[in-house]
């Protein structure tokens, strides 16, 4: 069962602070600017994630997939909401289309950088 | 594969290794003084957007379609850097190794010599990542650098004009090889205890004042290591290359219709603020002697007196008083940013 994103963020960071105390609730707190009462009421589930930025701060700070977070923490970023606004239908399709295709199918999508002649 | 995310390009081998991945990002930074002395590093002040050629084919020149890859947004005399990251592969407690060969105009930013496909052990003509965990110009002494400063391609400044007498090319030019991985798996084998971490004009744009190549600006202290590993390590039969081309920031929104980022703060008003310069030593590793081709390049500052002309608006020299010690092999929480 998918984690809430309270425990996810809880437990990766305990992870990273086994080795490193700049990983300590206090620290990541300073670091993406909250009160470390609020990280602790976010981490145990006490309060609602927070805001899409501070998610993507984040991220940064624990080295996480902001995408990946956003989605735990039932959001979607602001830049594919943009992308979403711009072709609503096409990508409702699209996504619908996708959504029980494997991994690896979906990654055929993927678009790579075309190389030419130099 | 090459993959362009969130103005990062992606480099995966996943028929090498499942997880050997390259990140590569173009910062933007402030120009250094070209003032005959050895600078600090300066800060990322964010990175570079970047689109893919094919996806403004009516605006581009033909060339850059012919060629493909990306292109980014640079104002007249701004300079850049480059920021390596390769995947930290879980249960080895090791980043992914790559050697990447950079070139501007196709002139190898670390030997000064033309561009060719393959690596060259002697000279090294290549970075190692993640013992190099950026670039800042080219390599004119051992541990100093001239930084990549951009100028339009035809007005003789770039490092291409200056060697092959020619602009032809411009942009940078870049291709990576991985490690072989069972290299990797000798070099660094899995361990038994489990990881812990798992501008702009209403008309078309000129196509002759578009274009822009990488020229050398002032001294900056950098090293460029030595390959530490065999060179028979590296898989020297798979790479991936990417050219990146350099579009006129005043040209930039005709093509995307979307705003190139600010012109960055002099280096004068950035260090007045109080903000950081950084300080880098790769404890161990050995620095390549520099190239004597580009020891021979003259900077933009030089070539400009030559010239009688202003290639640059301002070139004060700046005495930082605070400069951030970045330690070997910086960690993730270590970052080289200024905000201002």
């Amino acid at each position: 069962m998918m984690k809430h994103f309270g425990e996810y963020i809880r437990q990766q960071r305990e992870k990273l602070r086994e080795n490193n105390p700049e990983f300590s609730l206090r620290k990541i707190a300073a670091k993406i600017d909250v009160e470390p009462s609020f990280l602790s009421k976010v981490e145990r589930g006490e309060q609602p994630p927070p805001s899409e930025a501070k998610i993507a701060l984040l991220a940064e700070a624990l080295g996480e997939d902001a995408d990946v977070l956003l989605a735990l923490a039932g959001k979607v970023s602001s830049d594919l909401q943009k992308v979403i606004r711009q072709r609503p239908k096409l990508f409702a399709e699209l996504i619908r289309e996708m959504k029980d295709m494997p991994d690896h199918a979906v990654l055929r999508l993927v678009r790579e950088v075309r190389d030419g002649k130099w | 594969m090459i993959e362009l995310k969130r103005d990062s390009l992606v480099f995966s081998f996943p028929e090498v290794h499942p997880e050997a991945r390259l990140e590569i990002e173009f910062e933007r930074t402030l120009r250094i003084p070209d003032d005959g002395k050895d600078h600090f590093l300066p800060p990322g002040l964010g990175s570079f957007p970047l689109k893919h050629v094919d996806d403004f084919a009516g605006g581009v020149p033909g060339k850059w379609l012919e060629h493909g890859g990306v292109m980014l947004p640079m104002h007249q005399a701004e300079a850049m850097w480059i920021m390596f990251d390769s995947s930290h592969i879980s249960g080895h407690g090791a980043e992914y190794p790559f050697a990447v060969k950079i070139a501007a105009g196709k002139i190898d930013a670390v030997t000064g010599e033309q561009w060719t496909n393959g690596l060259h052990g002697v000279p090294q003509d290549y970075l190692v990542i993640p013992e190099q965990p950026w670039l800042d110009g080219f390599c004119v002494e051992k541990g100093v650098i001239r930084q990549f400063v951009a100028m339009p391609l035809g007005r003789g400044y770039t490092a291409e004009e200056q060697i092959t007498g020619a602009a032809e090319f411009g942009g940078l030019q870049i291709i990576a090889y991985p490690m072989k991985r069972e290299a990797f798996e000798r070099r660094f084998p899995k361990r038994r205890d489990a990881e812990r971490a798992m501008e702009v004009s209403l008309c078309m744009p000129n196509m002759s004042k578009m274009d822009m190549g990488l020229a050398p600006g002032g001294r900056m202290i950098q090293e460029i290591c030595e390959d530490p590993f065999d060179f028979n390590d590296w898989d020297r039969s798979r790479s991936s290359r990417c050219f990146m081309h350099i579009a006129n920031s005043l040209v930039w929104r005709a093509i995307t219709g979307e705003a190139p980022p600010t012109v960055p703060p002099t280096a004068e008003a950035y260090t007045s603020a109080g903000l950081p310069w950084f300080d880098y030593y790769a404890e161990g590793a050995e620095a390549l002697e520099g190239s004597d081709i580009l020891k021979q390049l003259k900077s933009v500052i030089q070539l400009g007196r030559e010239k009688r002309e202003t290639p640059v608006p301002e070139n004060g020299s700046v005495a930082p008083e605070r400069v951030v010690r970045l330690g070997d092999r910086r960690p993730r929480s270590q970052v080289r940013e200024g905000k201002f």
